[in-house]
């Protein structure tokens, strides 16, 4: 029978099987502060042990200030953070706590430390988990019931095996065009409940094209299209991602040959088939922007705010709430809507290759007057992959803000926040309301035209920006 | 976790789409790292007036609450049964937003559309805490929720024994039936404790253990 890569990796994890439901074993956990804390309670509660304890990584990231992240002062942040070390501790959980070198946004550490591989399993109490589907692993959010269930059993229960979406990009990118023009493009065309109770696999050449952090950008928004998790079939790209750089947990040596030698079975069979399949022409796009409250309601930079009666998967009252909260009127070009703050990191595009591509538009030129530009890296390393670079230079020569590591301003939990009103241009993946802090307006973009938006002040087509430079 | 046989009260309607778990509970609530107390935080920015909602750590104190939020409306006092738009819970993965929706008194949400209700992750967590997450068809939910806006008083009844929904309608009953995953619905039926029945498993899990290869350890060389 043939099979596709999400068949095979949901095959070899299936514990135990029932005509309902599947109890799947999960090779790599992911903790962080937030969704945690009453999970090891309840295994408190219940006397019960971590089964596992080296298949669980832990790390702070919600919570972290990003100006100084020893400097928690909210007594409640706090209190969460000390609780996740005490937990650590407790039950035997190795915790990448900030200064350690290696302290991140969770799904920026886990590929960097090598947790993340081919053909796993990987959960955590997080939506964004979908990131590490871009390995070709099985990766999904869970809730914090969950969460307790696989530290006391490292299993999961699942119901019926989820049908698949293919989602085929081909074509390739034009310059000044970014992964996440490719996903928003592709949550525009299906809606944010367009995948819900699905696996996508992402592939064709516009996939193939992409650096490990390009896919991880894609997988990382499988979610707001509803999807149960994303993946990408590994190849070159992704063996050259552990065999180039030192990933302190991935195998070494003849494992690492044996790990290599299975990975590359891990595509789709040819004559397999998805439940459900689209197409998008990489080639055609141009960049992308949210204009409303989901992240299907985007358009083109070259376009207008919609009329609320036109609006692809929105009644006309879901759409008039969505303009009414964003202070817009229809028929405003995107092109004349001023920002007050720009925002390029989070788990979706806070990664090195996103640090390079906006000093590329930053370079030589100043965040304009007003606007208040935040460069948050994903991670410790990042931070310092960056200021090798001299990345960090070219932010503060710019006039922004270059910060440590954690979420920062992609949810409202930790000091850098939106004011009510406040209109940002954000590398994130939600644009919901009070995302960002209450009454906050958040466009989401690529790295390209965050920085774009912060030297001009508004949304600009960053192609014309790079076209200067030629 | 509390059985769910049937239950039968009063219906609160939220027609919106898409309502995500940002909206649902707001990101400032998620600092409390107790299970407990987030019934006052369902829907906080949208209940309560602006700078008036509660305090993380003071779920009870909060000030007015807006009139037209329709959960505030006086027909919306005491249900238990919350019928909402399609894709409810979408976002993010964060547990607390079925705890809020439970603490503040609800059994049940009843979304539109079989298969586009809920998101994946919110429904899950439903089942895990004894909150029935159920998918009408548009039509059966349509006709629900007329019922509902021709009578604020409508009562349902959610039976998960013989799976139907009736709806007291001011012109009579009218039941349809519902659908609910087997092994959901044995749990909710007898209140079960997901882990100590995943336990029972322990042989299979400790084979699959043995049958894994060794790289899949992660060690620090
Ligand atoms: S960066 Fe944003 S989306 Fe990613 S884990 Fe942090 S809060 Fe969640």
């Amino acid at each position: 029978m043939p099979e596709t890569l999400f068949d095979k990796v949901w095959n070899r994890h299936i514990v135990a099987a029932d005509d309902a439901a599947t109890l799947l074993y999960i090779d790599r956990h992911l903790i962080h502060e937030v969704t945690s804390p009453q999970a090891f309670d309840g295994l408190r509660l219940a006397g019960r042990k971590v089964r596992r304890p080296e298949l669980s990584f832990a790390t702070v990231d919600h919570n972290v200030p990003t100006e100084n992240q020893l400097d928690i002062r909210e007594p409640m942040s706090r209190r969460q953070v000390e609780a996740l070390r005490a937990n650590c501790r407790e039950f035997g959980v190795t915790l990448y706590d900030v200064k350690s070198g290696r302290q991140g946004i969770v799904h920026v550490i886990g590929p960097e430390l090598g947790l993340t591989l081919p053909g796993t399993t990987i959960c955590c109490g997080d939506s964004h988990t979908s990131t590490h589907g871009a390995f070709g692993a099985l990766a999904f959010g869970i809730g914090t019931s969950e969460v307790e269930h696989i530290l006391a059993s490292q299993t999961l229960w699942q119901g019926r095996r989820p049908p698949t979406f293919g989602i085929e990009v081909t074509g390739s990118l034009a310059p000044g065009l970014e992964p996440k023009d490719i996903i928003l493009a592709i949550i525009r065309a299906i809606g944010t409940g367009g995948a819900t109770g699905h696996v996508i696999e992402y592939y064709g050449p516009a996939i193939r094209a992409l650096s490990m952090e390009g896919r991880m950008t894609i997988c990382n928004m499988s979610i707001e299209a509803g999807a149960r998790a994303g993946m990408i079939a590994p190849d070159d790209v992704t063996i050259d991602y552990y065999t180039r750089i030192d990933r302190p947990f991935a195998p070494k040596g003849k494992d690492l040959d044996a790990a290599i030698a299975d990975w590359r079975m891990l595509k789709t069979d040819d004559p397999a088939s998805f439940d459900r399949h689209v197409t998008i022409d990489a080639s055609s796009l141009v960049p992308q922007v949210t204009w409303g409250t989901n992240p299907a309601m985007t358009i083109d930079v070259t376009g207008v705010i919609p009329d609320p009666g036109q609006v692809p998967f929105s009644s006309r009252e879901d759409a008039e709430r969505a303009l009414e909260y964003m202070g817009l009127k229809p028929g405003t070009p995107v092109s004349e809507i001023p920002v007050d703050v720009v925002f390029i990191g989070s788990c979706t595009n806070g990664r090195i290759e996103d640090l390079r591509s906006a000093a590329v538009v930053f370079k030589g030129r100043k965040v304009a007057q007003g606007v208040r530009a935040l460069i948050v890296p994903g991670s410790e390393q990042v931070r310092d992959q960056a200021q090798a670079e001299g990345l960090d230079r070219v932010f503060i020569e710019a006039g922004a803000e270059w910060r440590e590591a954690g979420c920062s301003m992609c949810l409202a939990m930790n000091p850098d926040k939106l004011t009510p009103q406040q209109r940002s241009a954000s590398t994130s993946n939600r644009n919901f309301e009070g995302r960002q802090g209450p009454g906050g307006r958040t466009h989401l973009v690529s790295p390209a035209m965050a920085a774009a938006a912060a030297v001009m002040g508004k949304f600009t087509d960053v192609r014309t920006l790079l076209a200067e430079r030629v | 976790m509390e059985p769910f046989v049937t239950h039968r009260g009063r219906v609160a309607l939220l027609d919106w789409s898409d309502v995500n778990t940002d909206l649902i509970i707001p990101a400032r609530y998620l600092k409390r790292i107790e299970r407990t107390g987030y019934g006052p935080l369902l829907f906080a920015d949208k209940r309560y007036e602006a700078g008036k909602a509660p305090e993380a750590d003071a779920p009870e104190v909060h000030g007015t609450p807006l009139p037209d939020f329709p959960l505030n409306r006086p027909e919306a006092e005491g249900a238990s049964i919350l019928v909402v738009g399609p894709n409810f819970g979408c976002g993010s993965s964060r547990e607390h937003a079925v705890w809020a929706v439970a603490q503040a008194g609800f059994r049940a949400v009843v979304a539109k559309g079989k298969d586009a209700g809920f998101a994946d992750i919110f429904e899950g967590n439903a089942y895990n805490n004894g909150l029935l997450p159920l998918e009408l068809s548009t039509s059966d939910w349509d006709a629900l929720a007329d019922a509902i806006r021709a009578s604020a008083q409508t009562e349902v009844t959610i039976d998960l024994q013989n799976l139907t929904l009736t709806v007291h309608g001011s012109s009579g009953d009218r039941v349809t039936k519902i659908d609910v995953p087997e092994g959901q619905r044995q749990r909710l039926l007898q209140g079960l404790d997901f882990i100590a029945e995943t336990l029972q498993h322990d042989a299979e899990i400790s084979r699959h253990e043995q049958g894994r290869p060794a790289w899949l350890t992660p060690t620090l060389a």
